[in-house]
């Protein structure tokens, strides 16, 4: 019985984590597929990190002033910070 | 749906050993390669490079509206592009459409079933797409007449084999992009009902999904229970990149506005950045005393702060640059499921199994 429930269990994890068997029963198809799809990703061209740094940078200060949580706008400018209160007049 | 490659039958035993064998040690060679180049060009790191960079003020957001109608857990939310209409979803299988200014109700719809995973609002703002545990996406136009069945005019567009976990309208009305628990993404026509395109390589389950901005060009990335995140050519179906540095469930991603990066948020309780050009992640946005799984994060509309929702009921802010924690926020009284940030970038919503969603400001 209980040898029954652990193997449900078990099943049951398996199922959930999905259906590509683990690495020791992957077929040929399943390998070949990673190999090319390993090379694909192996081919790509990238650049140096203090590159990426400096454009994610230069992005935020070029866009801080446009962003209202950065460069706070007037209050009566965000509709959900003023104080009003809408009234639907009938 | 697709379903995944049968395994191909061995006709020798030997041979078919070696084959595999020599696949595996191939795949392991490459595998050293990527490393080995990514690494080549790991000069600095980010917060180095930003020390230069001024220091954010003192950072004051409260709840400006709370939205209550929902009976049970909230699970997903999207802004319309007028920055004042929001649609949600929830465990107990409504879908409402609300005014964010007034948190008045403009439409609800129940959906036949429970656990509405997903929701989002069309590009022209007629429509509202959702869908969960019945494996499908449905859009919903809005219609003007308050009075009118919604249900009525549904339209069923996707079927996974999974339940639904995310979906986005891409440019247009036109068509849509899912992802499901059935470990596939998939891409729609929205009149037809027609598969596009289908992207197959997570592992298990994918749970989120985000398009990348549309000066950028044909991608998507997706995260999944398989720890990973996937960058894909939306006209090849191919997966261009992918990145597996997250030691646990990948609950959310989303782009950087200028789409050269992205941030994710997972179960290990810990935001990335990964950067698509560096080819790499490039911060990790945590604290020892954060121990709870981030179920949603956004950017602000400069990027400089990312929001992260979390499962301990509270939004941390961090600096995306420094990659130091601005502030903190409470008010949800259990975990905060969705969290977007408005069109305009004046405020962000948030949603929770509170049963009610909040607009910070």
């Amino acid at each position: 019985m209980l040898f029954l429930s652990l193997l449900y269990v078990a099943v049951f994890v398996a199922r959930m984590k999905g259906d590509t068997p683990v690495n020791s029963t992957m077929s040929v198809g399943q390998a070949r597929k990673l190999v090319e799809q390993l090379k694909i990703e192996a081919s790509f061209c990238r650049i140096k990190v203090s590159k990426a740094a400096a454009d994610l940078m230069a992005y935020c200060d070029a866009h801080a002033c446009d962003d209202p949580l950065i460069t706070p706008v007037p209050t009566s400018e965000n509709p959900f910070r003023e104080k009003k209160f809408f009234c639907a007049l009938l | 749906m697709r379903s995944p490659p049968t395994p191909e039958m061995a006709t020798q035993e030997v041979p078919l050993n070696e084959t595999l064998a020599h696949l595996k040690t191939e795949s392991e060679t490459l595998k050293s390669k990527l490393e080995e180049e990514r690494a080549k060009l790991h000069d600095v790191e980010l917060h180095q490079v930003a020390e230069k960079v001024e220091g954010l003020g003192q950072f004051v957001m409260k709840t400006r509206r709370t939205l209550k109608g929902h009976g049970n857990k909230v699970l997903c939310m999207d802004w319309c592009k007028d920055k004042r209409r929001i649609v949600s979803s929830s465990q107990d299988g409504k879908v409402i459409v609300w005014d964010a200014f007034t948190t008045n109700k403009e439409h609800a719809v129940t959906m036949p079933c429970t656990w509405v995973m997903a929701c989002a609002y069309a590009p022209s703002g007629c429509a509202v797409a959702c869908g969960g545990l019945d494996n499908k996406c449905s859009v919903y136009p809005l219609s003007l007449d308050k009075n009118e069945n919604l249900a009525a005019k549904k339209k069923s567009v996707a079927m996974h084999t999974n339940y639904l976990s995310a979906c986005s309208f891409t440019n247009s009305d036109m068509q849509i992009l899912t992802s499901s628990g059935d470990g596939t993404c998939a891409l729609w026509d929205v009149e037809s009902g027609q598969l596009l395109q289908s992207f197959h390589g997570h592992a298990a389950d994918v749970l989120c999904l985000d398009l990348a901005p549309s000066e950028t060009g044909n991608t998507f990335v997706s995260g999944g229970c398989d720890k990973k995140a996937n960058v894909w050519d939306m006209r090849s179906g191919q997966c261009i990149q992918s990145f597996e540095t997250h030691e646990s469930d990948i609950n959310s991603v989303r782009y950087y506005p200028s789409g050269d990066a992205f941030a994710s948020g997972s179960d290990d309780a810990t935001c990335r950045l990964y950067d698509l050009r560096a080819d790499r992640e490039v911060a990790i946005y945590s604290k020892d005393s954060i121990i709870f799984g981030v179920s949603s994060v956004d950017f602000s509309l400069s990027g400089r702060l990312l929001f992260g929702g979390y499962n301990d009921y509270t939004i941390n802010v961090w600096d995306v640059l420094k990659g130091t924690r601005v502030s903190i926020l409470f008010g949800h009284e259990n975990r905060v499921s969705t969290l977007r940030v408005s069109p305009d970038g004046t405020a962000f919503c948030t949603g929770s199994w509170d049963h009610t969603l909040r607009i910070w400001a």
